[in-house]
């Protein structure tokens, strides 16, 4: 199988000849200094790219065309450009294209000023918005995806337009004031996902005017899940971005022959149902360190109607393990999502500059093999991961009366 | 009690976790118009609210939002009754120093922590984001708190708890505080992996866990059971 066939068969559920890998996206690649140390431990004088930044804000590179052979990576992305960034005089700072202000912190960058904090809901439509008719942004893909098309069997996907609905809610207004939104100024918080829902569609129509015949999948991506549980309540979930997410897929998906790819941090769990109604075919990242986000349990509830792309954690997996632990979680993620296809391995975010190569080569090492079908991890895994017990779903009562009273 | 005196009080519990802060100030302001204890507003309305509020999120029905309006309703309220409990000879009853360790500056965890805890009677010496190992340190030393907090959001910035402890430790003040870390990627594992004192994962639970170690969970709690 090539790659495109391997992933043709993975999103219809059926066995691939080994499991899809997947690097080098803007929310799944490795951090500037874990690529350089990397670089070093393979002693590869020819490893390109170190200083080829592909998201300013988190300090990633794009990795160079020899490494994603090495680890034999199915995808080549098509990453938008950075338009309209305008650098902070005197500060290691800038403003992107939607007048948020990054300050450069530590090894990334944070959102330190939020332009709209202080506008009010009338003064909406006359913020500078970005221009989403800015051709600049999404020059030179259309030759980079037919190079790809024709030249190469890789799976090419659309990058996401950085930030999503909430998470550019969230940065564009200030994480408490839209979060205040959220709870009790409904009609502000509609107002602005309005507005960022008619941005996104118009810069999409634009993206796949260019890219549409050449891309199997396009990426989009959105935090809507907290570390012990969503970030907002399954129901704020429901009533204000799933209807605006579903029009978009449908936006997307009415412009080309894509599967689309939704990116939620955190735990999630709760809106799976919702996410899969929303017209999404695959799940990234599947951040397992966070709270029920159990990948044998949720393949078992979902597997059927969703794919599952990444898996691999970053937060406490791949900084504080040892290689064997390393490839031992690789076995269970490939074991738990892999049956019957449906699953693409890959970093469930960027790999940080905490994690160490060793980590990194043992990674895509196991990948290669144990990701081999049939799969054979009998030997390799535990009973225990073999057999897993999944916990029953906790009994909650959906609207639970709390006393009214004082105790 | 006169009615209306309850009425007010049942309002602020109500209205406080709602999170809705105008009528949270104005039936506080009625209420020490009718000459109404400070600490009776607080002991009686407010900290019920926020224990409910942290009861709410931990069960689940609440999140990030609805925390966020209640704590904030709750922090107008203080901002009222703070100075005149002070004035009249109330110590608090602890001193709390709070801070997101260098190079991090996500600070909605923090800043939950510090309302929570003012809520139940701490005094909060927050000292914001992207603090320096060295203002734990000389806040440790000016401020003689009882506990110090530090937030990390991030795997990359969490490693500077240790070094603010170590740091802490060569300037002969680990004894001074307990010592807390939180934030979303810190576990309780590493909380004892870097020598911290305690780890919480939400405010509420940092409350509780505080107070049953510095065994005051009956002071407020007594007042209530007066009260009914």
């Amino acid at each position: 199988m090539n790659a495109r066939e391997r992933f043709e068969a993975v999103v219809n559920h059926r066995d691939p000849d080994r499991v899809p890998v997947d690097l080098g996206r803007h929310v799944g690649s490795l951090h500037r200094l874990s690529y350089a140390r990397l670089a070093e431990k393979l002693s590869d004088p020819d490893l390109k790219n170190h200083d080829k930044i592909l998201d300013r804000m988190v300090q990633n590179v794009f990795p160079d065309e020899k490494l994603l052979r090495k680890f034999n990576v199915d995808f080549r992305w098509l990453v938008p450009n950075w338009v309209g960034v305008h650098e902070v005089e005197g500060e290691d700072a800038y403003r992107d294209m939607w007048g948020i202000k990054w300050t450069h912190m530590l090894d990334s960058y944070s959102v330190v000023d939020s332009p709209l904090k202080d506008v009010a809901i009338d003064d909406l439509d006359g913020y500078a918005w970005p221009d989403p008719y800015d051709s600049e942004m999404f020059s030179g893909l259309r030759e980079q995806a037919k190079h790809w098309y024709e030249n190469t069997d890789f799976v090419i996907v659309a990058d996401s337009i950085k930030g999503g609905l909430l998470t550019k809610a969230l940065q564009i207004r200030g994480y408490e004031p839209f979060f205040s939104d959220l709870a009790q100024d409904v009609s502000y918080a509609e107002a602005l996902l309005d507005k960022l829902l008619w941005l996104y569609k118009e810069m999409w129509s634009q993206y796949l005017k260019e890219v549409g015949p050449y891309v199997q999948m396009v990426y989009f991506t959105d935090d809507i899940g907290a570390q012990n549980s969503m970030m907002i309540s399954p129901d704020i979930f429901r009533t204000l971005l799933k209807p605006r997410l579903k029009e978009l897929i449908d936006h997307i998906k009415g412009q080309a022959d894509v599967k689309f790819m939704y990116h939620t941090d955190g735990s999630v769990v709760p809106v799976i149902g919702d996410i899969i109604e929303m017209g999404v075919d695959i799940l990234n990242p599947i951040q397992t360190s966070a709270l029920g986000m159990d990948t044998y349990a949720m393949k078992e509830a979902y597997g059927d109607r969703l794919c599952f792309h990444g898996a691999i954690d970053v937060q406490q997996m791949l900084p504080f393990s040892t290689p064997e632990e390393v490839r031992y979680d690789v076995a269970k993620r490939i074991y738990d999502l892999g049956r019957g296809g449906g699953y693409i391995l890959s970093p469930c975010h960027n790999i940080g500059s905490d994690v160490s190569p060793e980590n990194i080569l043992a990674l895509f090492d196991a990948a290669q093999e144990l990701g081999r079908y049939p799969l054979q991890l009998d030997t390799v895994l535990k009973p225990v991961d073999l057999n897993p017990v999944i916990a029953p779903p906790e009994e909650k009562p959906v609207a639970k009366k709390r006393p009214r009273r004082r105790p | 009690m006169s009615d209306r005196k309850d009425e007010i009080l049942d309002g602020l519990y109500d209205h406080a976790i709602e999170g809705e802060a105008e009528p949270v100030v104005a039936l506080t302001n009625e209420g020490l118009e009718l000459g109404m204890e400070p600490t009776a507003i607080l002991f009686y309305a407010l900290i019920p609210a926020m224990e409910e509020v942290g009861r709410l999120f931990e069960e689940g029905t609440y999140f990030v939002p609805e925390m966020m309006v209640a704590a904030k309703a709750m922090q107008g309220a203080m901002h009222i009754l703070q100075p005149l409990i002070a004035a009249s000879g109330i110590e608090p009853v602890g001193r709390f120093v709070m801070g997101t360790v260098k190079g991090d500056i996500h600070d909605i965890g923090k800043n939950l922590c510090d309302i929570m805890l003012e809520g139940v009677g701490f005094e909060v010496i927050d000292l914001g984001v992207n603090v320096a190992p060295e203002a734990f340190v000389e806040a440790l030393r000016e401020h003689q708190p009882h506990a110090l907090g530090m937030s990390a959001f991030l795997t990359t910035t969490m490693g500077m708890f240790k070094v603010n402890i170590e740091l802490i430790g060569q300037a002969g003040l680990r004894d001074v505080a307990l010592i807390y870390v939180g934030g979303a990627p810190v576990t309780q594992e590493y909380c004892k992996q870097v020598g911290a004192d305690g780890y919480a994962p939400n405010a509420s639970a940092l409350v509780r866990d505080l107070k049953a170690r510095m065994g005051i969970s009956s002071a407020e709690g007594g007042k209530q059971e007066r009260k009914e």
